[in-house]
This record gives C-alpha cells, sequence and structure tokens, in this order.
C-alpha cells in the first residue's frame, strides 16, 4: 500500500516537473536575425520553444498584455492591498491547519476531540484556502511571465499539489476510522504521519511564497546553473551565457 | 540617548549591517517572521473562533486558551527575536515609516489586551458575563492582531 503511493506520488512529481519545464526542440542558436521577443527585463526565445512549456510561456507572455494584469501592476494599492490579504488570510488558513496538524501529532487540544476540531475548525481552513487561491491567483495574474519562470513559484506549486495529495490519502484513509481513535491524546500512527507531513509541507510553501519576491534565480539573471536555468525554462541568449 | 539617536545606533549594530550585507539572511529571517506570523493567527484564532461562538464549543474557552497558549507564546517569541533582527538591518527605514509605529502600536496593545483584559475574561467563564462581552472582547483581539499583521506587511511597501 505505501509503495503503490509512493510510486504514484514520484510519478507524479516527475509528470508536473516535465510539464512544466517541456522544450522539446533546442533552440537555434544559429539564426541570426530572427526576431527574438524581448520583454522587458526578461529576455526569452519566444516562438522557438513548443510543447507544453512553450505553449504555457506564450499563454503567460500574451496574459501579461492583458488590461487585468497590467490594471494590477501598475495600480499605486492594488497589489499591495491584495497581498496583504493574502497575508491576513495566511494566519486563517495557515494558523488553524497548523493547529489541526498539532492537534494530529498530540500536541496540542490533547482533550478535544480530532472529529470535534475538524468539523468545528476546518471549515474555516476552507474560506481561508479559497481566499488565498483567489488572492494568489490575482497576484499572479499580476506578473504572470515572470512568476511562471520563478523557481520558488514551481516548488512552491509542486508542493501544493502533494499537500492537497496529502489531505486525500488522510481522509480517504485514517480519519475514516476516526470514530475508533477519535477520544485518543495521541492519535494512530498514520494520523501522526499524515499530521507531520503536512506540517512541513504547508511550512515549506510559506517559506517558497516568501522567496518569490526575490529574483536571485530569475531569467533576466544570467549566467545561472544549466540546473537552474533547466528548472526555470529559461532559454538565456548567446550573449548573456558568458 | 534620543529615540533617534538609538535607532541610529541599531543600524550601525554589527547584526544590521551583516544581515544588509547578506543577500539571503534578510529573506530568510523574514521567512521565519512570517512562520511564526501563521502560528499566532491559529493560536489566536481557535480561541476567538470560540468566545465569538464559531469555532470549538464543548470546550471551555479557557481550557482552549490553556492549549493553545504555549503556541501563542513559542511564536510570539519566535517573532520577536526575528522580528529584531530584521529591524537592526533597517533601523532608520522604520523610524520613517508610518506603518512601522503603527505595527508597534499594534502588537503592545494586542499583548497587553490577550494577557490582561482577555484572560480575565476566559478565567471569568461564561457563566459570570453576559455572551456580548466574550463577542466584544474577541473581535477586539482579532483586529488588535490583524492590525499587527497589515502593519508588518506594510513596512515592507514604500
Amino acid at each position: 500500500m505505501q509503495l503503490r503511493l509512493l510510486t504514484l506520488l514520484s510519478a507524479l512529481v516527475l509528470a508536473l516537473c516535465y510539464l512544466v519545464t517541456a522544450r522539446s526542440a533546442a533552440p537555434d542558436w544559429g539564426n541570426a536575425g530572427h526576431p527574438i521577443h524581448v520583454i522587458p527585463m526578461l529576455s526569452l526565445q519566444m516562438g522557438t520553444s513548443p510543447g507544453i512549456g512553450g505553449a504555457l510561456l506564450a499563454f503567460f507572455s500574451h496574459l501579461a498584455d492583458s488590461s487585468w494584469s497590467v490594471g494590477l501592476h501598475e495600480s499605486r494599492y492594488a497589489y499591495d492591498l491584495i497581498e496583504s490579504v493574502h497575508v491576513w488570510t495566511l494566519c486563517l488558513f495557515f494558523g488553524l491547519a497548523v493547529m489541526f496538524d498539532l492537534r494530529l501529532l498530540g500536541w496540542t487540544m490533547r482533550t478535544v476531540p480530532v472529529s470535534e476540531v475538524a468539523r468545528r475548525l476546518l471549515p474555516w481552513t476552507v474560506v481561508g484556502f479559497v481566499s488565498m487561491v483567489t488572492s494568489g491567483t490575482l497576484l499572479f495574474l499580476a506578473i504572470p511571465l515572470r512568476s511562471y519562470q520563478n523557481i520558488f513559484f514551481r516548488t512552491k506549486m509542486v508542493m501544493l499539489l502533494l499537500a492537497g495529495l496529502n489531505v486525500w490519502i488522510f481522509h480517504s484513509g485514517v480519519y475514516r476510522r476516526v470514530a475508533t481513535w477519535d477520544a485518543a491524546s495521541v492519535p494512530p500512527r498514520a494520523a501522526r504521519v499524515a499530521g507531520a507531513l503536512s506540517l512541513a509541507l504547508w511550512v515549506c510553501i510559506v517559506l517558497s511564497g516568501r522567496m518569490i519576491a526575490y529574483n536571485w534565480f530569475d531569467c533576466d539573471r544570467q549566467p545561472q546553473r544549466p540546473i537552474i536555468n533547466f528548472l526555470t525554462s529559461c532559454v538565456p541568449t548567446q550573449s548573456e551565457e558568458h | 540617548m534620543s529615540l533617534l539617536g538609538f535607532f541610529q545606533w541599531c543600524e550601525q549594530s554589527g547584526i544590521g549591517d551583516a544581515i544588509r550585507r547578506s543577500s539571503w539572511l534578510f529573506p530568510v529571517i523574514e521567512a521565519i517572521h512570517l512562520l511564526g506570523l501563521g502560528v499566532i493567527g491559529g493560536a489566536v484564532l481557535v480561541v476567538d473562533l470560540r468566545l465569538l461562538g464559531l469555532g470549538l464549543r464543548r470546550q471551555s474557552a479557557a481550557q482552549l486558551a490553556r492549549d493553545a497558549q504555549p503556541w501563542l507564546v513559542g511564536s510570539l517569541l519566535l517573532m520577536i527575536i526575528t522580528g529584531s533582527l530584521l529591524f537592526l538591518s533597517e533601523a532608520m527605514k522604520c523610524y520613517y515609516h508610518e506603518a512601522f509605529w503603527f505595527k508597534m502600536t499594534s502588537l503592545f496593545l494586542a499583548i497587553v489586551f490577550t494577557f490582561t483584559i482577555q484572560r480575565k475574561v476566559i478565567a471569568a467563564g461564561e457563566a459570570r458575563l453576559r455572551p456580548v462581552w466574550s463577542k466584544v472582547v474577541a473581535l477586539v483581539s482579532v483586529i488588535l492582531w490583524s492590525g499587527v499583521g497589515f502593519g508588518g506587511r506594510w513596512i515592507g511597501f514604500s
């Protein structure tokens, strides 16, 4: 059972890595005079990268030109306000999710039945999560291309998927038998593992989310290690390679 | 030493200088600071939602406050330590930033309120107080702690 889950998980991560980084054709360096679509602050070769990665790149650069994106980006207060909402709802979502995970680990509210915590507090985490996704999407819309190629953003998205998978495994697995361990001050091993995994994943998601703001690994800061350019699907122009 | 002098002294401290010179120290400390904020949010909300009648119901607010206390105090300490480090690296910016003073005022009020008035109200128990007071106390607590979070976020915006 656990082996199957592990295989499933690694397959998922691999597929995702492929989807976000796929560049089927090698860029054609020799084609001088070929029009290169240069986006301010970012230099990317457009049109030479077919495949899903290239299509996404084209889509997000198109999105960056939309009035929505420009409006969010250029407004004096929109971005700051949305980011503040994102941080506030982080307290609601992350804070209460942490409290639930800590209960699963038996580290707080040990006398409160787990199902009671789930029934009364998890709806709030759902509210928090929806608000976070909404505000997060708007933040992404404001700077779509740079975010899409940001290594921390990509890390965050992969870990979000893993966290979602963990929630699904927990609720379809050990939580179905919650009646048998509801009042236990320290829940069974499977529940503790789910709690610890969830805690670790959400902590990493918050950390990488905060790091999106920093440009150490951005495409316009060449030279980067090849592995970084691979993970961010950056294709540095020839002059930048040296 | 005047307040301005103190801020200048902080700005010139070795620790502040080291954080400023590193490209990754500030972001890492800041990210840990944010984690602390999230945990404080959870510990505060568990109690406040109970007082508002929107969270856990069967346990007394006093019991929940006792359960959440170590996490509240622990993350508050983490935030004060990381926050002081961040402050040392940009004390002069803070001195001239309204958001910093707003945040410090909110933080002072939030800590005082949580550990005095709110604690008294919770200890008094529901039986001896009109329910509306529990709700008012919870709302004030949420507003004060939100002020700390918003103020903190706005220090970063210029």
